[in-house]
C-alpha cells in the first residue's frame, strides 16, 4: 500500500511535469531528459540536488518540530536569515582579527542555530505571553529579518572594497569542508541527514518528544497530565528556529560565502509544504526534501537549456507540487475506502 | 392544544437491516412508532441505536428494510426530502452555526427545507410563547447557554411543523432542571399528537416520560413493551442481558487526611467569583462526593486543587510526595488526545515512569508491554491498540483514562462526572475502579451532577451552590427538584 502511493504521488508528480511542458510548447522528450540530467545524471546533478536539499531539509524539520507542538511557525525564511546574519557577524569579526582556522566552522555554525532560535522564541514568546498567533508574528518577522539582511549588507557588514552590497568573502579556511574541490556537495549535507534523524528519535522515541507533541494535539490533555503546555510551545518555537538558523548557516558557509541582498532564495518558504508532504514526519520529509531538492536542480537545468526562461522554473516547480497534492488526495481517498470496506463502521 | 381531528398514521420501521464492513449495526429491526406517544429507544452503547435513528432521520441508507410514514415509503438516505415529510431530529450535538442568531439559524433551517421564511420572527415569538420559553432571537447562538440551545433546536423543528420528533439523547448535556422542563415539553408535544422518538440512556428519565420501550441489543430489537409493563430493572436486564449487581461501599475506616481545603475562595475566568470560601477535608480510602448542578463552581474548585487555577484567598494543602491522579469530566476536551493511539494515550499518564522508558528515552517494546498489562486489567476493549483513541466507543475511552491514573495507586484521585454519557456496563466497570481505588487506600473526590452515582459511591456527600458548599441531606431540595 505503502510502496504504490509512493509509485502515485511520483506518477502525479510526472503528469503535472508533462503537461506543463505540454502547455508551454517545450518538446515532452527532450523536456524531461533535461529535467532528468539536471538531478540525476552526474554528479554534478547529483551535487546540485544535495545542496538545494540540505536548507529546505533543515528549514522542513523545524517546521516539523514547531507544528508538532501546535506552533505554526511559517518564519522559517526569517529564522535561516537570522541565522546566517549571526554567522557572517561572527566571520567578520574573525576575519578582521585574522582568525581563520578550520577550528572555527563549527563555532561559526552553532551561532547561526543560536540566532534562529533566538528569533523563533521571540515569536514564540509573543505567543505564550501575549497570545499573538504565531503564524502573524512569523510572517511579519520574516519581512523584518528580510530587511535587517538589506541594512546589514549595506551596512555593518558591508565589505569595503567593493560598491555592491555584499558582505565580506568567507576566506576557504572558514568555508564547510567539500568532499571532492570540482563539486558544491560539503559536510553540510550528511550533518543534515544526521540531524533528520536525531529529530525524528527526539520527536517519537523520547519523553520530551511525546510531551511536545501531546502539546500540539490536545494541551488540556497534557496539562490535566502534568505537562506544562508553554514550555513546550518555546521549546519547539527554540528547536525551529536552530534548525532554520543552522540551514542559513550552512548556505552562508556552505556554498555562498558571502552575504547579499539575493542570498536568501525562499527555502524556508518551499519549506512548509516539503514538511507537509513529508505529513510532518522528520522521516517521510527526509524522502521529500530529496524530491524537492532534485525538482528544483532539475527545473533550474530546465530553463537554462530549453530557452525558456527562467520565470518558469516557478511554475513548474509549482504545478508539480499540486499534481503531487492532487494525487496524494486521490491516494489517500482510495485508501481510506479499502480500510472502510475491511474495517468497522 | 387539542390534536388534530385527522390523526397523523404511525411512522413504521419494517425489516430494517444495515452493515458497516463486518459490523452488522441492525439486523432486522422493526418497530412501530405511534402519534400521540413518546416511544424510548434503548441500548448500550453499539446497540445500534444511533444507526436506527441515522435511518430515520436520512443519514444513513439501510442495506434492506422499509420505513413508511402514514402508509407512504420514506425516502431513505435522503435527509432533506425526509424533512420536508415531517421528520426532525434534535440531535444531541446542535447543529447550529455558533456566530448566527437563534433568529438566523431559524432561517437557516427554513431555507434548507425550501420554507419561505415570511413572519419567521412572529411564528417564533409566538411558539416560544406557547412554551413559555425565553429565547433571545437577535444574540450569537454562541453566546446562550447549552439548554437554551437545546430550545433552540427543538423550536427549530416545531417551526417545521415536524410529525415526527426525534431526540438523539437529549439530556446528556442538561442539568436536572432543564432536564424536567425537557420531560415537561415531550409530554406537551405528544398531547398535540407527534410522534415522539426518545434516545436516551437514563432509565429514569426514560421511565418519566415513556409511553412504549423499544430494546436494542447487537442491532437486533430484544424487546418491545408499554409503560405498564416494565420497570427499570426489566429495561436494564433487557438492555445488558443481566443486571449488574449493586455495589458494595467500602470500610468506614479512614486514613489520614489527605486533601485539606481551608476557606478557599477561588475566581472563574472572567474575574467573578464561583468557589466562595469552601472548607472540607479528604481522608485516605474516604469517597468525598461533591453533588450540585454543573456550574457551581465545581470547575473552579477541581482545577484550584490541581493547581491548574490560582487560588484567590484561603488553602489547598496536601503532602508534598502525593500522587494525584485527575479524571476530567470531558473526555475529549481535557482527558484523551483523539489521535493519538490507544497506547500513546496511556502512555500520557505515565511519560516520565519507569513503565515506559528509561533515561530521556521511552521504550516501545517496555510500551506494548505495559499498555497490555494495562488493556487486560482494566478490560479496555481495543482489537488493536494502535489504533487511535477516537475509535473506541465512549466507555473504553473512559476505561483508558481510569487506567493510566489508577494503574499505581495514587494518594488522591479527582474525578469529575466519571459516567456521563456511558452505558450501563461501563458505568458499572467507572464504579468499581474508583471504590476498589478507595478500598485500597486513595483518597477519592467525586464531582458528579448524578445523584445516584454520588449516593451509590460516597462515604459522604457535599453539595456546591453558587460555590458554597453545604452538607448533603434533602438531595432534590439542594439541586432544585432533580430528577433522580
Amino acid at each position: 500500500m505503502k510502496a504504490l502511493s509512493g509509485f502515485g504521488r511520483l506518477g502525479g508528480v510526472l503528469l503535472a511535469l508533462v503537461l506543463t511542458l505540454l502547455v508551454f510548447g517545450i518538446p515532452v522528450g527532450p523536456g524531461l531528459k533535461l529535467l532528468y540530467e539536471g538531478a540525476f545524471s552526474d554528479k554534478y546533478a547529483w551535487s546540485q540536488t544535495w545542496v538545494i536539499t540540505t536548507p529546505l531539509l533543515l528549514c522542513a524539520l523545524g517546521i516539523c518540530v514547531a507544528w508538532k507542538a501546535g506552533m505554526f511557525n511559517i518564519g522559517g525564511e526569517g529564522q535561516l536569515i537570522i541565522g546566517a546574519l549571526f554567522s557572517a557577524t561572527l566571520a567578520q569579526k574573525l576575519i578582521s582579527s585574522s582568525n581563520t582556522s578550520g577550528l572555527w566552522v563549527l563555532p561559526l555554525l552553532l551561532v547561526g542555530a543560536v540566532g534562529g532560535a533566538l528569533y523563533a522564541l521571540f515569536a514564540g514568546w509573543l505567543a505564550v505571553k501575549r497570545s499573538v498567533e504565531p503564524v502573524i508574528s512569523t510572517i511579519l518577522l520574516n519581512f523584518i529579518a528580510i530587511q535587517a539582511l538589506g541594512f546589514a549588507v549595506s551596512g555593518p557588514l558591508k565589505r569595503t572594497d567593493s560598491a555592491m552590497p555584499l558582505s565580506v568573502s568567507l576566506p576557504p579556511s572558514l568555508m564547510l569542508p567539500k568532499f571532492d574541490k570540482k563539486l558544491d556537495t560539503h559536510w553540510g549535507v550528511p550533518l543534515a541527514f544526521g540531524i533528520g534523524l536525531i529529530v525524528y528519535v527526539w520527536l517519537f522515541h523520547t519523553r520530551d518528544g511525546f510531551r511536545l507533541r501531546a502539546v500540539g494535539q490536545n494541551p488540556n490533555a497534557a496539562r490535566a497530565n502534568g505537562i506544562e503546555p508553554d514550555r513546550f510551545r518555546l521549546k519547539g518555537m527554540a528547536i525551529s528556529g536552530a534548525l532554520c538558523g543552522l540551514a542559513g548557516a550552512i548556505q552562508y558557509l556552505g556554498i555562498s560565502g558571502q552575504l547579499g541582498t539575493s542570498f536568501s532564495q525562499q527555502f524556508g518558504f518551499l519549506a512548509i509544504p516539503v514538511a507537509l508532504v513529508g505529513a510532518l514526519n522528520p522521516l517521510a520529509v527526509l524522502g521529500s526534501s530529496i524530491f524537492f531538492g532534485a525538482l528544483f536542480a532539475s527545473t533550474t537545468n530546465l530553463s537554462r537549456f530549453a530557452g525558456v526562461g527562467s520565470t518558469l522554473v516557478p511554475v513548474i516547480q509549482g504545478l508539480s507540487v499540486f499534481g503531487l497534492l492532487a494525487f496524494q488526495k486521490f491516494i489517500d481517498d482510495r485508501e481510506r475506502i479499502l480500510l472502510s470496506k475491511g474495517g468497522q463502521e | 392544544m387539542p390534536s388534530s381531528p385527522i390523526q397523523p398514521a404511525a411512522l413504521e420501521v419494517s425489516d430494517v437491516s444495515k452493515r458497516f464492513g463486518n459490523l452488522q449495526a441492525l439486523r432486522g429491526v422493526s418497530a412501530t412508532f405511534f402519534p400521540g406517544e413518546v416511544h424510548a429507544v434503548l441500548g448500550e452503547n453499539g446497540a445500534g441505536k444511533s444507526t436506527l435513528m441515522g435511518v430515520l432521520g436520512g443519514f444513513v441508507n439501510p442495506d434492506s428494510g422499509t420505513v413508511t410514514l402514514a402508509g407512504d415509503p420514506l425516502p431513505l438516505g435522503n435527509p432533506q426530502s425526509i424533512r420536508k415529510r415531517g421528520v426532525e431530529m434534535i440531535h444531541q450535538h446542535f447543529m447550529l452555526v455558533p456566530a448566527f442568531s437563534a433568529l438566523e439559524n431559524l432561517r437557516l433551517s427554513q431555507l434548507s427545507i425550501g420554507s419561505a421564511d415570511s413572519g419567521l420572527r412572529e411564528r417564533a415569538q409566538v411558539t416560544l410563547a406557547k412554551f413559555g420559553w425565553e429565547i433571545p432571537l437577535d444574540i450569537p447562538v454562541e453566546q446562550m447557554s447549552v439548554g437554551v440551545q437545546q430550545r433552540l433546536e427543538i423550536l427549530k423543528a416545531l417551526l417545521t411543523d415536524a410529525q415526527v420528533m426525534i431526540f438523539d439523547e437529549p439530556t446528556a448535556v442538561l442539568d436536572p432542571k432543564e432536564v424536567e422542563a425537557l420531560l415537561e415539553l415531550l409530554r406537551n408535544l405528544k398531547a398535540q399528537g407527534k410522534i415522539v422518538i426518545l434516545i436516551a440512556h437514563k432509565l429514569q428519565e426514560v421511565l418519566a416520560v415513556g409511553d412504549r420501550f423499544t430494546v436494542l441489543r447487537k442491532g437486533e430489537v430484544v424487546a418491545s413493551a408499554e409503560r405498564a409493563d416494565v420497570d427499570a430493572e426489566k429495561l436494564a436486564n433487557w438492555m445488558v442481558g443481566d443486571l449488574p449487581a449493586n455495589q458494595a461501599k467500602g470500610d468506614a475506616n479512614f486514613g489520614e487526611v489527605a486533601l485539606d481545603i481551608q476557606n478557599l475562595f477561588v475566581k472563574g475566568d472572567r474575574g467573578e467569583e464561583r468557589v466562595s470560601g469552601v472548607t472540607f477535608q479528604v481522608r485516605a480510602g474516604e469517597i468525598l462526593g461533591i453533588g450540585g448542578v454543573d456550574g457551581n463552581g465545581q470547575t473552579e474548585l477541581i482545577e484550584a486543587i490541581l493547581g491548574l487555577r490560582s487560588v484567590e484567598s484561603g488553602a489547598v494543602k496536601q503532602s508534598e510526595e502525593m500522587r494525584v491522579a485527575y479524571v476530567p469530566q470531558d473526555r475529549h476536551r481535557d482527558g484523551l488526545i483523539l489521535d493519538f493511539s490507544v497506547i500513546d494515550n496511556l502512555v500520557l499518564g505515565a511519560v516520565s515512569g519507569d513503565e515506559v522508558g528509561s533515561g530521556p528515552f521511552l521504550s516501545s517494546k517496555k510500551t506494548k508491554a505495559w499498555t497490555k498489562s494495562l488493556i487486560e486489567r482494566f478490560g479496555i476493549k481495543a482489537e488493536n491498540p494502535g489504533v487511535p483513541v477516537k475509535a473506541l466507543s465512549g466507555g473504553n475511552q473512559q476505561k483508558a483514562i481510569i487506567a493510566r491514573n489508577l494503574y499505581r495507586r495514587p494518594d488522591l484521585l479527582v474525578v469529575a462526572n466519571p459516567t456521563r454519557g456511558l452505558d450501563v456496563r461501563a458505568t458499572v466497570a467507572v464504579h468499581k475502579e474508583i471504590l476498589t481505588a478507595a478500598a485500597e487506600g486513595t483518597a477519592v473526590l467525586l464531582v458528579s451532577t448524578d445523584l445516584d452515582e454520588l449516593f451509590a459511591l460516597s462515604h459522604k456527600v457535599m453539595f456546591l451552590n453558587q460555590g458554597l458548599l453545604r452538607e448533603g441531606e434533602g438531595a432534590s431540595a439542594v439541586v432544585g427538584g432533580a430528577s433522580a
